[in-house]
């Protein structure tokens, strides 16, 4: 990726110290970010492997505008991020008692200005994109699976069409093989969007297949970058290709992080 | 349905009058034979009797319309108006924490210590069996209500906050939806407190009514009258708890599904 390109979002020197927010929406802890900088570019996504507690949760609350930086600056196209970023949760964050539909359909509750047919046909691209039936909306989630769930959170995030996507641990929770599916349609969708993404996870294989930076993140701290793939190409993977071009950067990342943990 | 599933049914229907059964069986055996004994605790066969001269007269169905009446009234405007306060305590930590040890006081206070001030204020008319029926109820409508708003799922509140929802957004689309199922239960238990709140005002002053009905009965010591009552108070229960219970499956369809 071209370093010339202007990066969408750019985080300078950020600090952060849960003891000082008055009215924070949730207070997990007293964690700490300190001095934290860096730059993601459209098109891209980027991992964010550390320890639990080193703080990577939070610096997606701080992007999302969820908590307030003690020092430091955030800045989405040169300017205050502003709402709508779409933040993908470990575990889904759709409203039991609305229909799928409705559920996708938040947007429109949200922004009176968005015009419902031109979101409906948004609405059943994106079912089609990530291999959802219409069918299913009609459904409430509780009758859906936890694949199926997820995936329905991640469109509902897409319908505010963000240019920044936050995703915390988002396929975690799911079957090793469900996983790699929506892994695999969440970074084509990265990649023919040009949208970008930060991505939190715990789990190497994960960045190592869709992630093309891997920021190490250590006592609130960036510790370390590893650049995975600079191509905007989704990789295959099982295949000997992937295996014989990762299995470095595999190794490599896997003993820093078993290092911090 | 399953073969299984079908018989469990017939036998929870069989099974269900059975403890009505054994204590009207248990009952009639008791006071059999013994005048003394059914002055005392009546019997089956008079509360039957009083039933059916009480039903001719129209004097039964008269006092049950005026107890529903009030406690229906009572009931709606004091969860109505309890959801909606609760609910918007949301809003304000601040008038949350101030409002709390009022809400609490209201709702320590025995209702029967509030009678003759509400009677004394309203008269023996159907406004202050209202009256207590709507104390009986608001407070309990707002602490559920209150609980339900603040139990929200913080992921909820977080998607909305990041999507860029307003507060008003956040209050009508998360906190309102969320909360259906404590102001559901809170209507589950005012059905029997503002009952007892009209009953507390029959009893203590009133010209109609079920109340009024067993305290004149009691007096006269026809207790298969009084028995009547009871019954036709508890029947009115069942059947208002069925209603809101109906209305539980219509607005939480989501969650039979």
């Amino acid at each position: 990726m071209s370093s010339e390109v202007k990066p969408l979002l750019t985080i300078d020197g950020l600090c952060f110290d849960f003891s000082s927010q008055a009215q924070a929406i949730e207070k997990p802890g007293n964690q700490i970010l300190n001095q934290v900088s860096l730059t993601v570019r459209k098109g891209e996504i980027v991992c964010i492997l550390g320890a639990s507690g080193c703080g990577k949760t939070t610096l997606l609350n701080l992007i999302a505008g969820l908590l307030t930086p003690t020092k430091g600056v955030i800045e989405l196209n040169s300017q205050k991020p502003k709402k709508r970023l779409g933040y993908i949760f470990q575990s889904d964050a759709l409203f039991s008692w609305r229909t799928v539909k409705d559920n996708l359909l938040l947007a429109a509750d949200i922004d009176s200005s968005l015009d419902k047919k031109t979101i409906e046909q948004s609405m059943l691209q994106y079912l089609a994109m990530f291999h959802l039936s219409e069918n299913i909306l009609a459904k409430y989630p509780i009758q859906l699976s936890g694949g199926m769930r997820q995936r329905v959170s991640i469109i509902q995030s897409l319908m505010f069409d963000p240019e920044l996507l936050l995703l915390d641990e988002p396929f975690s929770a799911l079957d090793y093989y469900t996983k790699l599916k929506l892994e695999d349609e969440f970074s084509h969708f990265v990649k023919e969007r040009g949208t970008a993404a930060i991505l939190v996870t715990h789990d190497i294989e994960e960045a190592v297949a869709i992630g093309n930076r891997a920021l190490i993140m250590n006592g609130g701290k960036l510790q370390k970058e590893f650049l995975i793939r600079s191509e905007a190409v989704v990789m295959e993977r099982g295949t000997s290709d992937f295996a014989e071009k990762y299995s470095e950067i595999w190794t490599e990342l896997k003993s820093v992080v078993s290092e911090i943990q | 349905m399953t073969k299984g599933n079908s018989n469990s049914k017939i036998i929870e229907c069989v099974l269900y009058p059975v403890p009505l059964l054994a204590f009207i069986i248990i009952w009639y055996l008791a006071t059999q034979g013994s005048q003394e004994r059914q002055f005392i605790f009546s019997s089956p066969a008079k509360v039957l009797e009083a039933f059916w001269r009480l039903t001719q007269s129209g004097e039964l169905l008269q006092n049950c319309k005026v107890t529903i009446f009030e406690a229906l009234v009572g009931f709606l405007l004091g969860t109505t108006s309890g959801a909606l306060i609760g609910l918007s305590l949301w809003y304000s930590s601040l008038v949350a924490k101030i409002a709390k040890p009022y809400i609490t006081a209201l709702a320590t206070v025995p209702i029967f210590a509030l009678a003759p001030i509400v009677i004394s204020w309203f008269g023996i008319d159907i406004y202050s069996k209202i009256a207590l029926a709507f104390l009986s109820t608001v407070t309990v409508a707002i602490v559920q209500s209150y609980q339900g708003a603040m139990a929200v799922e913080p992921r909820f509140l977080r998607l909305m906050h990041v999507l860029g929802a307003s507060r008003g957004q956040i209050f009508r689309l998360v906190v309102v939806p969320s909360s259906l199922i404590w102001v559901l239960n809170a209507m589950k238990l005012n059905i029997g407190l503002a009952l007892l709140g009209a009953f507390i005002g029959e009893f203590i002053s009133a010209e109609q009514g079920l109340g009024f009905m067993i305290v004149k009965a009691s007096g006269l010591y026809d207790m298969a009258t009084v028995f009547v009552g009871v019954v036709a108070l508890i029947v009115i229960a069942l059947l208002l708890t069925s209603l809101v219970e109906q209305l539980e499956k219509h607005l939480m369809k989501w969650k039979v599904q």
